[in-house]
């Protein structure tokens, strides 16, 4: 299994994609409208973004499934649409996916709380992952769960997906800097989410999306104090500006994103790549810096 | 026990979070003809005020700070029928409160409703992806003091500007402060949306809803 390979390799710094909610964006998408659904409605955007990362040189891109559980997609009411969206979304990136290069299912939040915010139960969660990683397992070579603010959440996820697949799991949380330190909005240190997720047995245990690239330096240098297992950091391009036509703009300079990323592969992340407001630019220099290492 | 000691023990259970405690402060304070305005500013009102603070230091999050809210709106529907039957008018102002049409994230909406019923605000949320044009009419129907409108998307934001060209078309823009929240939204977009404000927690929207109304 190349993944395993290259988690083995001491020189191998393993390069993750980019945003992909942005991506869409970028690309237009009507108000309130799951991103996850254009897999049907607009397949060539969804493999043209995972065919642009793949050529700036990631070494894995993710599928277009972060909404894809079935407790979210209920939210949107389409429900009824959980096979066929996450089917599609394997279409789309295995037809992007070059030779030697692999496809990571992407597993995100349920968008539902657990008591007192919301109104959630375990095993809801847990039955909501089963039914969507039943559909992926086939075609994906691993699993990122991701932008969890729940630590139980998580838990819920990687019990889904074990009781289905062998797959390795990158596990990554959200995390909000207080000043008490690193903390998930349901008021989980780093410490305690990291303990928990190595009982779990994750292969990899990251954290993505929320904090800019500047503060994931100063998360990654906790994290790698708290664990000996392989690091992920998917950081955002900073925070976004909307401008008059009502998008969203990053305006944090790729050189200062991928100067940051080159601090966290220093510091010594296993798989690093971006998340909101990162794109194929992004990757394609963070790929000259681990080439130049 | 002296007042104070009495109004402490109120405040101390609400960031303890013990619920039954606080109801049974809140029906002690009923039941023995206290100065309820006094109870309710000194004690719970001082008790969700630290719960703001806590959050702020980092040492609370989201479970604690719903939790707080729950208690404090539950302990006020004991007193705040006491408070009207005996002719007090002690709401501090009302508003309207809703996630805009296309956008169905709901949480951090409910979070702003519940913290501001809780600092005695008369909150009227209409839930998530309800249309502008309801929203005001809601706000007219109910004399609303302040409107507040939530965006989790950047594809969705667009209606919370839409909320202040209604009110200007109607000629009633003045008569509500509006204010925004929701992840993407900051200083320019409140500005571009001509917006009276926008906060970034519950907790901001509280103070931020009471410096609007000179509270």
């Amino acid at each position: 299994m190349l993944f395993h390979d290259w988690l083995k390799d001491d020189s191998k710094i393993i390069l993750f994609d980019g945003g992909m909610g942005s991506e869409i964006f970028k690309r237009g998408i009507k108000p309130g409208k799951l991103p996850d659904t254009y897999n049907i409605e607009k397949p060539a955007i969804i493999y043209e973004i995972h065919k642009a990362y793949y050529d700036a040189g990631a070494d894995m891109c993710q599928s277009n499934t972060f909404g894809a559980s079935y407790l979210n997609l209920q939210t949107y009411k389409v429900e009824d649409q959980i096979r066929e969206i996450n089917e599609r979304a394997l279409e789309n990136i295995k037809k992007a996916r070059p030779s030697n290069r692999l496809i990571v299912a992407d597993i995100g939040p349920s968008g539902q709380f657990r008591p007192p915010v919301g109104n959630a139960k375990p095993d809801q969660w847990v039955s909501s992952f089963v039914k969507q990683v039943n559909v992926l397992e086939e075609g994906v070579d691993l699993w990122h769960i991701e932008t969890m603010s729940d630590i139980e959440e998580m838990i819920a996820a990687i019990e889904a997906i074990k009781s289905i697949s062998t797959k390795p799991i990158i596990s990554s949380m959200t995390y909000k800097k207080t000043k008490r330190g690193f903390f998930t909005i349901m008021g989980d240190s780093l410490e305690k989410c990291v303990d928990i997720q190595e009982k779990a047995n994750v292969d990899v245990i990251g954290a993505n999306c929320t904090l800019g690239s500047d503060e994931m330096v100063l998360l990654i240098k906790e994290l790698k104090n708290l664990t000996d297992r392989p690091v992920s950091a998917k950081p955002n391009a900073g925070q976004p500006r909307i401008d008059n036509n009502n998008r969203a703009h990053y305006d944090q300079p790729i050189k200062d994103f991928v100067s940051d990323i080159h601090e966290i592969i220093q510091l010594g992340a296993k798989v690093v790549g971006g998340c909101c407001g990162t794109s194929p630019d992004t990757i394609r220099e963070i790929k000259k810096v681990i080439d130049s290492l | 026990m002296t007042q104070e000691q009495f109004f402490k023990e109120i405040s101390d259970a609400i960031i303890n979070l013990e619920k039954e405690k606080a109801v049974e402060l809140a029906h002690r304070a009923v039941n023995e003809n206290m100065n309820l305005l006094e109870v309710i500013e000194k004690g719970f009102g001082d008790g969700i005020r630290r719960i703001g603070d806590l959050w702020e230091e980092g040492e609370f999050f989201l479970p604690e700070l719903m939790l707080g809210g729950t208690i404090m709106q539950e302990s006020m529907d004991i007193l705040l029928p006491k408070l009207k039957s005996g002719g007090e008018n002690i709401s501090s102002g009302t508003v309207v409160i809703a996630t805009i049409e296309g956008d169905i994230h709901s949480i951090g909406k409910t979070i702003v409703g519940t913290m501001l019923s809780a600092n005695g605000f008369e909150v009227y949320d209409l839930g998530a992806d309800v249309p502008a044009e309801q929203i005001i009419e809601t706000a007219i129907e109910k004399n609303a003091d302040v409107i507040g409108v939530s965006a989790l998307l950047t594809t969705t934001m667009f209606g919370q500007k839409k909320i202040v060209e209604i009110l200007e078309e109607k000629g009633i823009r003045s008569k509500f402060k509006v204010i925004i929240g929701g992840a993407p939204v900051n200083k320019s977009w409140t500005e571009e949306c001509k917006a009276d404000g926008f906060a970034g927690s519950a907790v901001e929207a509280v103070k931020l809803v009471k410096e609007l109304l000179n509270k």
